[in-house]
């Protein structure tokens, strides 16, 4: 089992060099699924992925005995299933119909990331031996790695356990069940936040919290495979502007969770070179213009290597092509002018 | 005279340059001599603003004086409620502490975007004129807004607070509500680059913006284009022509000719969507630091519309 791992931020192209690699590994043989957060409209109807609806095949043509699988990660719809499965039937409606729990699918920040580990557990049960994965566009893709692991706590703390488990006692006689600082500091904190939304937010965990429980301990076995190098390779992607300041930042933070990091992937990369004719007009203006870009991308790329060459692997430059990524042939125009292999 | 709006929003995709040209935009007019704010929300771009103001105080030691860059941390601007409503250090820290409180907040929905709308509002209150009678402590606002989807869920916590929240929340979410959907109040500076996914995202967003909170944008930036952009009908149909006939040299030649083209139809697209006058950022050739890089970019912002 392959699972690799496309962390970066937004706007860097992830997603493209997810579906590249995917490609390409199906191209080599293997069952190859890319799980996105967020395609774009071009790359969706090409990997013909709609809503949270199963995984799709593919269709390759030409040469290459694996098969390329797309799947789209929508979180609410993943968060629904998780419910159903690990809710007792009489509580599942009762959750899903919580005015809080709208809310929490949409606006908790790492929610994405919680859902992409459920939803790779749930890949992993269903046969696919590889899967690329690119994590939520956010500033906050390292949740990616944290949230499983915060929300197993908060399942486990003590506090969840108690509100949870007799919230609807505690309502009534709060002092003796929180004990006298406790309730102190805890009608603090209604004062400010405001009785409703605490009474809300404490309702809603006492029916979602045997959910939470059921939930992280199954993402600490996947968080648990997402750490051993044998099988998760994470991948930072940047662009050459960014090159040192982003791998200096996530390879950082990847190293001091124990996250294997494999390749660092520059991304749009500008190849040719201008040469030293120079046309009139426009033209000439133009390719001035690319060649000085050009030469400065090359230096970006040299701090990058003399900075982390001996820290990483690999560096992946990845050429920018001259049209838009997104349909089938440009991810293959990608993985074939790139070692993502 | 139009009153200027108080808080310019620099907004669109991530890795667009939403930081770059709100912190160049800074720079230039903080050396004019302007008192300028910057206001940054997350942590990553964080980052990026302490690199890119290295040297800022050696280089142009004018603007030093006037460029504060502020990250306002949500999670901090609650606990000084909290300090706030508790006469006893030692108490508030209890709280600050404990796990019952940051659960609360970390899944309590809009509160910590709702609190940081609060504080951008407090300090937009604050701006005026920095010279003369009654001077304020900074003339200008700007909001170096998180990647889209953050930023319209930013946006609309206010609204959701109005809308099924009771209590103390609920009318102060009514009030951030009404600012940030008064022109008078803020202006919406979209940036964006000239490829598919930033222009599709650029014009969704503004959609939205325009349908939920009545906000049009006062300009769009477009950056990291090619010397393509701006150059006269001419000379790009000569261009195209060249392409198509296969008249172009060498394949930088035509990679750079096919990219630029690509763009010059994108940025005809755009503005035929949005009814807003739109500024081009070259993609800057050479820098010799991340100052260098922001005062560059800085010099195509001056095309900018006055008031933002």
């Amino acid at each position: 089992m392959k699972i690799t791992v496309y962390l970066g931020t937004g706007g860097v192209g992830k997603t493209s060099l997810a579906a590249a690699t995917a490609m390409a590994r199906a191209r080599g043989g293997a069952k190859s699924l890319v799980l996105t957060t967020d395609p774009a409209r071009r790359l969706r109807t090409a990997l013909g992925i709609a809503g949270n609806a199963a995984e799709q095949q593919v269709p390759l043509n030409g040469a290459g005995g694996g098969q390329l699988w797309g799947a789209l990660l929508d979180v609410r719809a993943t968060l629904d299933d998780a419910v159903r499965m690990y809710g007792k039937p009489e509580v599942v409606p009762r959750v899903l119909n919580h005015p809080i729990y709208a809310t929490i699918a949409s606006s908790l920040i790492g929610m994405p990331e919680l859902m992409a580990v459920e939803r790779i557990d749930q890949l992993i049960k269903r046969g696919f031996t590889d899967i690329v994965v690119d994590t939520a566009p956010s500033r906050h893709a390292l949740e990616f790695l944290d949230k499983p692991i915060l929300f197993a706590d908060l399942a486990e703390s003590g506090w969840v356990r108690l509100a949870g488990r007799t919230y609807r006692f505690a309502a009534a006689s709060p002092i003796g069940l929180f004990g006298k600082t406790t309730f102190e500091v805890y009608s603090r904190v209604e004062s400010i936040l405001g009785t409703r939304l605490v009474t809300q937010i404490l309702d809603f965990y006492s029916l979602f919290v045997s959910i939470a429980e059921g939930y992280s301990s199954r993402a600490r076995q996947t968080v648990k495979l997402l750490k051993d190098p044998k099988v998760t390779e994470f991948r930072i992607v940047t662009t050459p502007q960014k090159a040192v300041a982003d791998t200096g930042y996530f390879l950082g933070e990847l190293e001091s969770r124990g996250y294997p990091v494999s390749a660092v992937c520059v991304n749009r990369v500008w190849t040719p070179d201008a040469g030293s004719e120079r046309p009139p007009g426009l033209e000439g203006e133009l390719l001035d213009w690319y060649g000085a870009v050009r030469q400065t991308q090359q230096g970006q790329l040299r701090r990058l290597a003399a900075g982390f060459g001996a820290r990483i692997g690999r560096i992946v430059p990845v050429p920018e092509l001259e049209v838009d990524v997104g349909g089938l042939d440009s991810l293959e125009q990608i993985a074939s002018s790139a070692a993502l292999v | 005279m139009h009153e200027q709006a108080r808080v310019a929003i620099f907004c669109g995709k991530g890795g667009v340059g939403k930081t770059t040209l709100c912190l160049a935009h800074g720079l230039r007019h903080a050396s004019a001599g302007r008192r300028v704010v910057v206001i940054t929300s997350h942590p990553l771009p964080e980052l990026a603003v302490t690199l890119s103001l290295a040297g800022l105080a050696t280089e142009y030691p004018a603007a030093a004086q006037n460029l504060f860059v502020v990250h306002l941390d949500a999670k901090e601007l609650l606990a000084e409620v909290v300090r706030a409503n508790f006469p006893m250090a030692i108490l508030a820290n209890a709280v600050l502490r404990s796990s019952l409180y940051n659960n609360l907040i970390d899944v309590a929905p809009g509160l910590k975007e709702f609190y940081f709308l609060a504080r951008l509002q407090q300090l937009a209150e604050r701006k005026g004129p920095s010279t003369g009678a009654g001077a304020h402590e900074f003339d200008m606002l700007l909001w170096d807004a998180p990647a889209t989807g953050h930023f319209l869920g930013t946006l609309r916590a206010a609204k959701s607070f109005e809308t099924y929240l009771s209590g103390p929340l609920a009318v102060a979410g009514a009030e951030l509500a009404r600012f940030f959907s008064n022109a008078d109040s803020v202006a919406l500076v979209p940036v964006t680059t000239l490829e598919e996914m930033a222009v599709t995202e650029t014009v969704e967003m503004c959609k939205a913006l325009s349908d939920e909170f009545r906000l049009m944008p006062s300009a769009v930036l477009l950056n990291m284009v090619s010397p393509a952009i701006g150059a006269d009908h001419a000379e790009l149909a000569r261009l195209r022509g060249a392409l198509t006939l296969g008249k172009l040299n060498g394949p930088a030649m035509r990679f750079a000719a096919e990219r630029a083209l690509l763009e010059v139809t994108r940025a005809r697209e755009l503005g035929a969507l949005l009814a807003a006058p739109s500024v081009a950022v070259q993609r800057v050739r050479h820098w010799s630091s991340d100052i260098d890089l922001l005062a560059q970019a800085g010099e195509s912002l001056a095309g900018l519309p006055a008031g933002i």
